[in-house]
């Protein structure tokens, strides 16, 4: 498991805690029934506060990444494909309206963007 | 339990003061021993005396507000920590005291007669420093401990009574020595001063007792206290 | 469970007031007090050690105040002030006979391994002592005991990065099983930022911003751009507007983010951004 925090990032700490483990535990990095560690442990590894990871966490467990018992600590849930799947598909499509929005920005047309896209892909 | 515990941290705050004071004493102590005579052991013992009474306040000229912080913040109670620094006066008075009983008790092996109105003198001296060490810390602790001001007032208030006490009895030693003085007068003051000085301790020690108690009563009330 | 409770703190001062200053710090988490010098940082954390006593309000840690009962109160505080507060003359040994005289919880053994973690010398007077070493002396003096809470007063200043970050972990260390507490000042945060779970920020003895971390951060904006691109009904929201020939620096409310349109740089800001700007504010006559 590796989290590295990134000061000039404009995601909030938390947020960035949130999606390194999101993406370890999607790519099987994190196997499924993996207890990570206690709250107080990650922040003081990492070095940020209490609540910073608190939310990290409780965030995960709202989006059914892990799940917290008393006394147990939080283990990493079984992922099912299809939200692996979306999850990818998200950043796809994040990935490609930010190319839309920079070439509508500078003026471009979408023939040379689907230029460019077809460039890249056979490349 | 604390208060003496405060009169240890005053020793520590006093160290290197110490290391002067213990070899005087000794000195003193023995001069007076080797003495020749009633006024000689009478002026050496009111000068160890006055020593005590000197040395007594030098842990106030530590106490300035920036290097406190750690004492102030011991977990212990205002009463403590002035009954400790009180300990620690009387304690050098106590050390004065106990190198004069010892001079007599020398002079006494070496086959002298202890004059009654030496150590009766010596009783009202005793008394006297006490008096001061109470005025002097009233003072210290009013105007001095935490306000700043310490450094003009400390050494005015550490020297000048113990300087008058000196003086005084030098003055009483004087009057002795004289010839002149009538020996009627020179037996009424035999026989009177040793109950004298008893009384004049007794009176000391109930000052001492209400200076602490008027130096609680302030600092309790005061910040940085 | 609060472990320190701050009800309606006032001090006056001839020049200066100290008013109103309440907030609470649960079990295992760490405050950051900020504030400009002279804001009235260093008198609340004398306040709370009862060092100082207030005018008005009350002080309560684990649910006692000091008057009830000094030693008890004060043997679960650990305090560690900007400069050496140990007298003058004092070596590390002599603390240690202070501190084995006074405190039931002090441990010798703690107190040594610190010691010679650190490389402090036992005989040295504390007068000779290096400004780091003093530091670390006050920490070692500090953390050889049981406490429950720190009581930090601009503790990190002129150290070096690399004892920041030793006493960065200590911190994180000391609240670690939930328990304990810390309450940190400092006039600029900067690395001590990102440990804090909470902030409190005031300015000339007022409260200004009191609120989880996170939710500081986030509930603002540094905005920057082009002075004269800024239509009023913007300028108005904008706090501690800064401007220079080029442009202007200001934060601004999350809420009034609709308020920006596309012409300004807008960026996640630091604790440190949210205070100069509200100093600026202040200064402006706002």
């Amino acid at each position: 498991m590796k989290i590295i925090i990134s000061n000039q990032s404009e995601l909030p700490i938390y947020a960035q805690i949130r999606e390194q483990l999101k993406e370890q535990i999607l790519n099987g990095r994190i196997p499924e029934g993996t207890t990570l560690p206690s709250i107080r442990q990650l922040a003081k590894e990492v070095g940020v506060s209490v609540i910073t990871t608190t939310r990290a966490y409780s965030e995960l467990e709202t989006e059914g990444f892990i799940a917290t018992m008393q006394g147990k600590g939080s283990v990493v849930l079984p992922t099912d494909n299809n939200l692996l799947r979306e999850q990818y598909l998200l950043r796809i499509e994040e990935g490609l309206s930010t190319a839309i929005e920079t070439a509508k920005a500078m003026g471009m047309s979408m023939e040379e963007l689907d230029a460019i896209f077809k460039n890249l892909r056979d490349a | 339990m604390r208060a003496i515990n405060f009169m240890k941290i005053d020793y520590m705050l006093t160290k290197q003061q110490m290391r002067i004071v213990l070899p005087l004493f000794v000195i003193v102590a023995l001069l007076a021993g080797k003495t020749m005579g009633d006024v000689w052991m009478l002026f050496l013992c009111s000068y160890l005396l006055f020593m005590g009474t000197i040395f007594s306040t030098t842990p106030f000229g530590f106490c300035q507000k920036k290097n406190t912080g750690f004492l102030l913040m011991l977990p212990a109670t205002v009463a403590e920590r002035v009954i400790g620094r009180f300990l620690f006066g009387l304690s050098y008075i106590g050390m004065a005291v106990l190198f004069c009983a010892a001079v007599m008790g020398v002079f006494f092996l070496f086959g002298n007669e202890v004059n009654m109105t030496v150590v009766g003198l010596m009783l009202c001296n005793t008394a006297l420093g006490l008096f001061i060490v109470a005025l002097e810390y009233v003072i210290c602790y009013l105007f001095g401990e935490g306000k700043g001001n310490w450094q003009y007032l400390g050494n005015l208030v550490r020297i000048a009574p113990g300087m008058a006490m000196f003086f005084l009895s030098m003055h009483v030693v004087g009057k002795i020595g004289e010839e002149t003085y009538a020996a009627d007068r020179m037996a009424f003051l035999s026989q009177q001063i040793f109950s004298m000085g008893l009384i004049a301790l007794g009176a000391a020690f109930l000052v001492i007792v209400l200076s602490i108690l008027i130096c609680v009563k302030v600092i309790e009330r005061r910040d940085y206290a | 469970m609060e472990l320190l409770e701050v009800k309606n703190l006032s001090k006056h001062y001839k020049t200066f007031d100290l008013k109103d200053i309440s907030f609470s710090l649960p079990k295992g988490f760490i405050m950051g007090y900020v504030g400009p010098n002279g804001s009235g940082k260093t008198t609340t954390l004398n306040l709370i050690t009862g060092i100082l006593k207030s005018n008005d309000g009350e002080v309560y840690i684990d649910g006692h105040t000091c008057k009830e009962d000094v030693r008890a109160y004060r043997e679960q505080i650990g305090y560690v002030g900007d400069e050496s507060y140990f007298p003058d003359n004092f070596t590390a040994k002599n603390i240690r006979t202070a501190l084995k005289d006074f405190y039931a919880t002090f441990s010798e053994e703690k107190f040594n391994s610190f010691l010679r973690k650190w490389n402090l010398p036992e005989k040295k007077q504390v007068k000779d002592f290096s400004r780091g070493m003093k530091v670390m002396l006050m920490f070692a003096s500090v953390l050889s005991r049981e406490t429950k809470l720190l009581v930090l007063d601009e503790a990190t200043n002129g150290l070096d990065p690399v004892m920041r970050t030793e006493i960065l972990k200590l911190l994180q260390e000391y609240v670690m099983d939930g328990q304990r507490s810390v309450i940190f000042s400092t006039h600029i945060l900067s690395d001590l930022e990102q440990i804090a779970d909470y902030i409190y920020f005031i300015d000339a003895g007022r409260t200004i911003l009191h609120d989880a971390k996170d939710e500081m951060i986030e509930n603002f904006l540094l905005v920057k751009g082009e002075s004269g691109a800024v239509p009023p009904a913007l300028k108005r929201e904008l706090i501690g507007m800064e401007e220079n020939a080029y442009g202007f620096e200001a934060i601004l409310p999350s809420e009034k983010a609709e308020l920006l349109g596309n012409a300004f740089l807008v960026e996640k800001p630091t604790i440190d951004n949210i205070v100069i700007h509200f100093i600026r504010n202040r200064e402006n006559g706002n």
